[in-house]
């Protein structure tokens, strides 16, 4: 399915996302579904949209546990290990590094222009990142409007978001998308 | 949760010198003597096992409320930071914590509580499920979970987004960024390295008139 290079190729990929996900692993799925599914095709579009599904249903870490499960799908249990690490080390390593460093500047004008210079950019990626979730895995209108009347709940209610995600999944398995 | 053995301090010494160096940070709430590596390694195990759909929640709630280490104001201070670093930002949020309070050793004592049980858990689970995709029942409710997050995704970039909503150039910089990245499918690298300096540049100081 996937040729012998292919472990090291989206480990070193998953590094490479991970260092410039500013506001988060939402905005690098996008690009990493392009990766896997469109580029290389070690997993088929269906598969990376099960990956998605099946870590909102699971405790712990998720979008550390979908590169792990993308991982095992192209090269086994080393490979979906490498690829949990690949998400959180290189983040965490910097973190560490800079957060010293960023709390003595916190009130400086250059880091707060910063601050307002990212957020715009990373907030596009984010939205982009549920924008390309929703269309993959043949999604039918039914599908669509399952994903805008959850975001709108989201925004307009105070319900907590795993009711829209077991309805969803409700919804689902009776077969309605 | 066990109490840990260092963790109840009746009356908070005057002042015992805080090992390390973070006497820099306005000491708000005078943070109990000794948060033990334990203590941190319990407080985040907790928050990714509670963390479905949204561990920054539990972060706060754990770490501010039922804790007490931190007050509202630090926690948000992190948490901003936390959100303009790379990476998944619960992930940063856990190792400040931890280096805040214990340095090196805290920063990895709070990583692993976060990873390493709740990841397994997880992992297997979720192997579990994988291996019945196939199944039209288990496809059908996956699809459908899987159309509600990416709903939820999106609302939040929406929730995120309202503060800069009279910034035109904040709105027309998210724009460019999804649009870059969702309709013309360039790479992640080239979307944040050709938007992210202009963005910088265009943006004014919150005391400056407004763009």
């Amino acid at each position: 399915m996937s040729s012998p290079g292919a472990p090291a190729s989206l480990v070193a990929h998953i590094a490479l996302l991970a260092m410039i996900s500013f506001g988060g692993v939402p905005g690098v799925l996008p690009d990493l579904r392009d990766f896997v599914v469109d580029a290389n095709g070690w997993l088929s579009d269906r598969e990376f949209a099960n990956c998605f599904a099946i870590v909102q249903a699971v405790p712990g870490p998720n979008m550390i546990l979908m590169m792990s499960f993308i991982g095992w799908k192209v090269g086994g249990l080393p490979t979906a290990i490498a690829s949990a690490l690949a998400t959180f080390g290189p983040p965490c390593a910097l973190s560490f590094a800079v957060f010293h460093f960023w709390d003595r500047f916190r009130e400086t004008a250059w880091q707060q222009r910063m601050r307002r210079g990212l957020a715009p950019v990373t907030i596009g990626l984010v939205v982009a990142g549920g924008y390309v979730m929703a269309q993959t895995g043949a999604a039918g209108w039914p599908s669509l409007a399952l994903t805008a009347a959850a975001g709108a709940l989201l925004l307009l209610t105070r319900f907590n978001p795993l009711w829209f995600l077991a309805a969803g999944g409700a919804l689902g398995g009776f077969g309605l998308l | 949760m066990g109490p840990t053995p260092a963790e109840p301090p009746t009356a908070p010494q005057p002042s015992p010198p805080p090992n390390g160096p973070r006497r820099a940070e306005g000491e708000l709430l005078g943070h109990p003597a000794r948060i033990t590596l334990s203590a941190l390694f319990l407080a985040f195990l907790e928050v990714s096992l509670l963390g479905f759909g949204g561990p920054i929640v539990w972060a706060r709630r754990i770490i501010v409320q039922r804790r007490g280490w931190l007050s509202d104001p630090e926690f948000a201070d992190i948490l901003s930071l936390c959100q303009f670093l790379p990476g998944p930002n619960v992930v940063s949020i856990t190792v400040c914590i931890g280096a805040k309070f214990r340095g090196p050793a805290g920063a990895l004592a709070s990583l692993l509580g976060f990873i390493v049980i709740p990841w397994t858990v997880g992992f297997a689970l979720g192997m579990l499920f994988l291996s019945y995709a196939h199944i039209t029942l288990l496809q059908g409710i996956l699809h459908g979970i899987a159309a509600a997050a990416a709903g939820l995704i999106i609302a939040t970039g929406i929730r995120l987004l309202l503060p800069h909503r009279r910034r035109p150039i904040a709105l027309g910089f998210a724009a460019l960024a999804f649009a870059g990245l969702a309709i013309v499918k360039l790479p992640l690298l080239i979307v944040v390295l050709g938007l992210a300096p202009l963005s910088i540049a265009a943006a004014r100081p919150p005391g400056a008139a407004a763009p």
